[in-house]
C-alpha cells in the first residue's frame, strides 16, 4: 500500500515547473500579432493619405504631372509590397511558434500517459525535462551557445525559447556592457502596451539615464572649458530632455534628485546625487531590463532549474550526506551499494545549506545486524558481500573496510532492534 | 490539454495571418491596375484614382477585420491556459536555496554533462561559463554570496578538472559503446582486470560477469561483430577460454563456473538447456553494461546516475508537497528553505532512498552526528538525546524490553 501511495504519478499536480513553457509562446504569438496589427494600421492610414494627396495633385494638374503620379503610384506600391513582406515574415514566425506550442502541448500530454514514477516511461519524460530545465537555466544565464547546442543534441528546439532569450540578453548586454539604452527603449516601444499594463518604470528609468549621460557630457564639456557654450548647450538639451519624457512621473523625489544634478557635477561626489552618476546604474537597469523581461513573458523570476533542484536536494538529503562518519548504507567502498546523489562530488556542496528530508519511521534493511565497530548492516548483503570477496569460513569483513578491512568473528555479529 | 491543442491547431490552420496578406495582395493588385491604366493613359488619372479610393480602403479595412480571429483565438488560448494552470502556481522565487551559489550549480552542470557523455556541449558550456561567471545573488540562507563565492571561485577549475573528467568520461563511453554496439568485450575486461584488485575488494563481480559473457559468445559461437557463425568449434573455443583466463576466478566462483561448463554437456543442444539463459540473453549485454557503469562511477566517487537528474526529479515530485507547505509558512512568515530539517515528510518512491534513516522512536527526531543511533546492550536502539533523558546518568530500564543497563554500556551505531 506504501508502495501505491509513494509510486502513484498525478500528472495533473506535476506540472507545477511547466506553466513557462506553454506561455511563452503564448506571450511571443501574442506580440507577433500585436507587430502585425501595428503595422497594418500604421501602412494603411499612410497609404489612404497618399493616396488623397496624389489624386488632389492629379486632378488640379494636367498632363506633366503624371509621371509625378505614377511615381506616387510605385511608392505606394512599394510600401505596401514592404507591408506584405512583414506580414509575411510574422504569419512564419506565427506558425513557428504554434509549432512550438503544439510540440509543448505533446509532450505535457506524455505525462498523462503514464501512471507510475518508477514507469520507466517517466524516466524518459523526466530526462526531457531535465534538458528542457538545463536549456532554460543556460539561457537565463546568458551561456546562449551551450544552450543552443544541447537543445539541438537533445533535438528539443521545439520545447525551448533559444531565439526569444538570445535577443533578450543582447538588450540586457547592450546595457551592462555597451551602456547603451537604444536597443532597450526600442524594446519598450514595441512592447509598449504590455508594459503599460503591467506598471513598468523602465522606460522611464532608461529615459532617466539619457538624461543623466546629457548632464555629464555638459558638465564634461564645460570643465575642460571648450568654450563655455558646448556644455551650456547640453545642459540645456538635457533640460529639455527631462521636461519631455521625465516630468510625467509622480515621483518627485527622484525628479528632485534628478534636477539637482544640474548643480552638482559627477566628480562633487555629493549624494543624493553622485549614485545617479555612478556607473552601476547601468547594472541595475540591466537588472531591470531582466526582470521587466520575465515579468512580461510570464516567465518566473528565478530559473525553474533552482526550483526543481532546491525542493530535490531537501527531498533527498539526510543527516547522513554531510556526516563525519562513513553512512553503511550508502557509500562508494563496496559495491553492495550505490552512491547517494547528494554525497557525490556534484551536488555534496551544493546541498550543504538546504534541510533535510523530513521522516517519521526510520528505514532500514531488512533483518539489520551489528557489527561489533557499530556498523549495521542488513543481513544479507553482508553475507553477500562477504561471500564475493571470498571471507574465510568463520569470519566476517565489514564492507565499507574492503578486502583488508576489519574482519569478525561471524559469531561476534549480533541482531539489532530497530522499530 | 485537448482543449488547448485544439485552439493551437485552429490558430495555425485557419485563424492566422494569411488572410490580411492575401487582403493586402489585393491592395496591390487594385493599385497596379490603377498604374497600369493611368500609364496607359494619362487623362483618366484623376478619375482612375478617385476611383480607387474606396476599394482600397475597403480592401485595408477587410485585411484589418481578418486580424479578429486571430485576437479572439489567442484570447481563447490563453483563458483555457488559465484554467489550466489555476491551481498551479510557480513556485516561489523566496524558496530558492540555489542563486547564492551560482558557481556550484555551473560545476554540477558541467559534470553532469561530461557524465551524460556530451563533450563538446560542456566543452562549449565551460568556455562561455568561464568567459562570464556568473553572479552570485544573496538568499534567505547565505545573505553574503560573495564571501563565500570568493573561496569557491575555482571551483570550475580547483576541485573540478574538467579535462581530466572528461578524459575518464570518454574511457567510459568507449567501452560502452565496444558493448552495447559492436558487442565486444575486450576494452571492459582489459578496464576491469587493470583493477581487479580494486574491485575485488568491493565485492564486485564485473570482471568474472565479463569473462563469463564472454565464454557464451564464445560457446555459441558469436564473432566480434555479434552475428552468430555456425562454427562447429564454438564449444571447443571456449574451454580453450576458460581454461586459459578462469584460474584466478576458480576460488570466489566455483560455483558459476561450475554451471557453465556443466552447459557445455547439453550442447549441441543447449536452447533446451536448463542453462539457456546464460547462452541466450540479449539482456546480459545490458547488465553487464549496467554494472559496468556503476563500478566506474563508483571508483570515481561519483553516483552511477546523474545526481542533477536524480535531484531535479526528486524535486518535481516534492514540489505539489512543498507548495502546500509553502501557502502554510506563507502565514507564519517564514520559509521551508531555511530551517534545517523540512516540517513535512516528501513522499518520493523507494528508489530515491539511499541511506538508512534512524528516526529515534522516543523523541520522534531523526539522529545526527550531534545526536547519534545508541544501541543498548539489549540491542534496542535510541538517540542519544533520550538515552541521556531517560538515563539520567543512571541504569535505567529499556522503553521496548525489560533489559536494564548503564547508559555507558550503550554503543554507538551506523547506519
Ligand atoms: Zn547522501
Ligand atoms: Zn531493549
Amino acid at each position: 500500500m506504501a508502495e501505491l501511495t509513494t509510486t502513484k504519478l498525478n500528472a495533473e499536480s506535476h506540472l507545477l515547473l511547466d506553466q513557462p513553457l506553454l506561455r511563452m509562446p503564448y506571450e511571443l504569438s501574442r506580440r507577433n500579432f500585436k507587430n502585425a496589427q501595428r503595422y497594418l494600421e500604421r501602412e494603411t492610414s499612410t497609404l489612404l493619405t497618399s493616396l488623397s494627396s496624389t489624386s488632389k495633385v492629379a486632378t488640379k494638374a494636367s498632363g506633366e504631372t503624371h509621371e509625378n503620379t505614377l511615381e506616387s503610384l510605385d511608392a505606394m506600391i512599394s510600401k505596401m509590397q514592404g507591408l506584405k513582406r512583414k506580414l509575411e515574415g510574422l504569419h512564419e514566425e506565427e506558425g513557428k511558434i504554434h509549432r512550438h506550442s503544439k510540440a509543448r502541448l505533446a509532450h505535457l500530454q506524455d505525462l498523462f500517459e503514464v501512471q507510475s514514477l518508477v514507469d520507466v516511461k517517466y524516466d524518459e519524460w523526466s530526462r526531457i525535462r531535465l534538458s528542457r530545465l538545463l536549456v532554460d537555466y543556460l539561457l537565463r544565464e546568458g551561456y546562449s551557445d551551450a544552450a543552443a547546442h544541447l537543445a539541438q543534441e537533445k533535438g528539443i528546439e521545439d520545447l525551448v525559447d533559444v531565439d526569444a532569450f538570445v535577443a533578450c540578453h543582447k538588450i540586457e548586454r547592450s546595457l551592462r556592457e555597451g551602456r547603451r539604452t537604444g536597443e532597450a527603449l526600442n524594446w519598450c516601444k514595441e512592447n509598449g502596451q504590455g508594459l503599460k499594463k503591467g506598471g513598468s518604470n523602465l522606460e522611464f528609468q532608461l529615459r532617466l539615464q539619457q538624461y543623466i549621460e546629457m548632464v555629464r557630457q555638459g558638465h564634461e564639456a564645460g570643465a575642460e572649458g571648450k568654450g563655455q557654450g558646448g556644455g551650456e548647450q547640453k545642459l540645456i538639451e538635457a533640460r529639455q530632455h527631462a521636461k519631455k519624457f521625465l516630468s510625467g512621473s509622480g515621483d518627485f523625489e527622484l525628479l528632485g534628485r534628478a534636477a539637482g544634478l544640474l548643480a552638482y557635477r559627477p566628480w562633487d561626489m555629493v549624494e543624493p546625487y553622485a549614485s545617479l552618476y555612478s556607473p552601476d546604474r547601468w547594472i541595475y537597469l540591466a537588472h531591470l531590463f531582466l526582470t521587466t523581461h520575465h515579468t512580461l513573458y510570464s516567465l518566473p523570476p528565478r530559473p525553474l532549474l533552482h526550483i526543481a533542484l532546491s525542493a530535490g536536494l531537501s527531498a533527498l538529503k539526510t543527516p547522513s550526506c554531510h556526516s563525519a562518519y562513513t553512512s553503511s548504507s550508502a557509500n562508494a567502498s563496496s559495491s553492495t551499494t550505490t552512491v547517494c546523489p547528494i554525497c557525490s562530488t556534484e551536488l555534496n556542496a551544493l546541498a550543504r545549506n538546504v534541510p533535510y528530508a523530513h521522516h517519521t519511521k526510520s528505514i532500514v534493511e531488512n533483518d539489520p545486524v551489528v557489527l561489533p565497530n557499530g556498523r549495521i548492516y542488513g543481513r544479507e548483503r553482508l553475507t553477500g558481500y562477504n561471500e564475493k570477496v571470498g571471507t574465510e569460513k568463520g569470519w566476517v569483513r565489514d564492507p565499507v573496510g574492503g578486502v583488508n578491512g576489519e574482519r569478525f568473528r561471524e559469531i561476534e555479529v549480533r541482531k539489532v532492534f530497530i522499530s | 490539454m485537448d482543449d488547448l491543442r485544439e485552439q493551437i491547431e485552429l490558430l495555425e490552420s485557419s485563424d492566422n495571418l494569411s488572410a490580411s496578406i492575401n487582403d493586402v495582395q489585393k491592395a496591390i493588385d487594385l493599385l497596379v491596375a490603377a498604374r497600369a491604366k493611368i500609364a496607359a493613359d494619362p487623362q483618366t488619372a484623376p478619375l482612375t484614382l478617385a476611383k480607387l479610393h474606396d476599394p482600397l480602403k475597403k480592401t485595408m479595412e477587410v485585411a484589418q477585420k481578418d486580424l479578429k480571429p486571430i485576437y479572439s483565438g489567442l484570447n481563447k488560448y490563453s483563458r483555457a491556459l488559465d484554467k489550466k494552470f489555476k491551481d498551479k502556481p510557480l513556485p516561489a522565487a523566496e524558496n530558492d536555496a540555489l542563486s547564492s551559489h551560482p558557481q556550484l550549480i555551473n560545476r554540477a552542470i558541467a559534470m553532469h554533462l561530461l557524465r551524460e557523455g556530451q563533450f563538446s556541449v560542456a566543452s562549449t558550456f565551460i568556455d562561455e561559463a568561464n568567459r562570464n561567471p556568473p553572479r552570485p545573488e544573496p538568499t534567505p540562507g547565505t545573505p553574503n554570496p560573495y564571501l563565500q563565492e570568493a573561496c569557491s571561485k575555482d571551483a570550475m577549475h580547483g576541485t573540478f578538472n574538467s579535462e581530466k573528467l572528461q578524459s575518464q568520461f570518454s574511457e567510459m563511453y568507449h567501452i560502452l559503446h565496444e558493448l552495447r554496439q559492436q558487442r565486444n568485450l575486450g576494452p571492459a575486461i582489459e578496464w576491469a582486470r587493470d583493477r581487479s584488485g580494486v574491485l575485488e575488494a568491493r565485492g564486485s563481480n564485473l570482471e568474472f560477469e565479463l569473462c563469463r559473457l564472454k565464454f557464451v559468445c564464445l560457446f555459441v559461437g558469436r564473432d566480434e561483430g555479434g552475428a552468430i557463425t555456425e562454427s562447429e568449434d564454438g564449444p571447443l573455443r571456449a574451454w580453450a577460454y576458460a581454461r586459459s583466463e578462469f584460474a584466478p576466478f576458480q576460488n570466489r566462483y566455483s560455483r558459476d563456473i561450475q554451471k557453465l561448463i556443466g552447459a557445455m554437456a547439453f550442447w549441441p543442444n543447449v536452447q533446451d538447456s536448463p542453462y539457456r539463459r546464460y547462452f541466450y540473453n540479449d539482456s546480459a549485454w545490458e547488465e553487464v553494461a549496467a554494472s559496468f557503469t556503476r563500478e566506474f562511477c563508483s571508483l570515481l566517487g561519483l553516483s552511477a546516475d546523474s545526481p542533477l537528474y536524480i535531484a531535479a526529479t526528486a524535486g518535481a515530485i516534492a514540489l505539489p508537497t512543498l507548495l502546500k507547505l509553502q501557502n502554510i509558512m506563507k502565514e507564519k512568515r517564514t520559509e521551508w528553505t531555511t530551517q534545517n530539517e523540512l516540517p513535512v515528510e516528501i513522499p518520493l518512491p523507494p528508489s530515491y532512498h539511499f541511506h538508512s534513516i534512524f528516526v529515534c522512536p522516543v523523541s520522534k527526531e531523526q539522529s545526527t552526528d550531534q545526536n547519534p543511533p545508541m544501541m543498548m546492550p539489549c540491542g534496542h536502539v535510541i538517540a542519544q538525546e533520550s538515552l541521556n533523558k531517560l538515563s539520567k546518568g543512571a541504569r535505567f530500564k529499556c522503553p521496548y524490553c525489560p533489559g536494564e543497563s548503564h547508559p555507558r554500556d550503550a554503543k554507538k551505531v551506523f547506519l
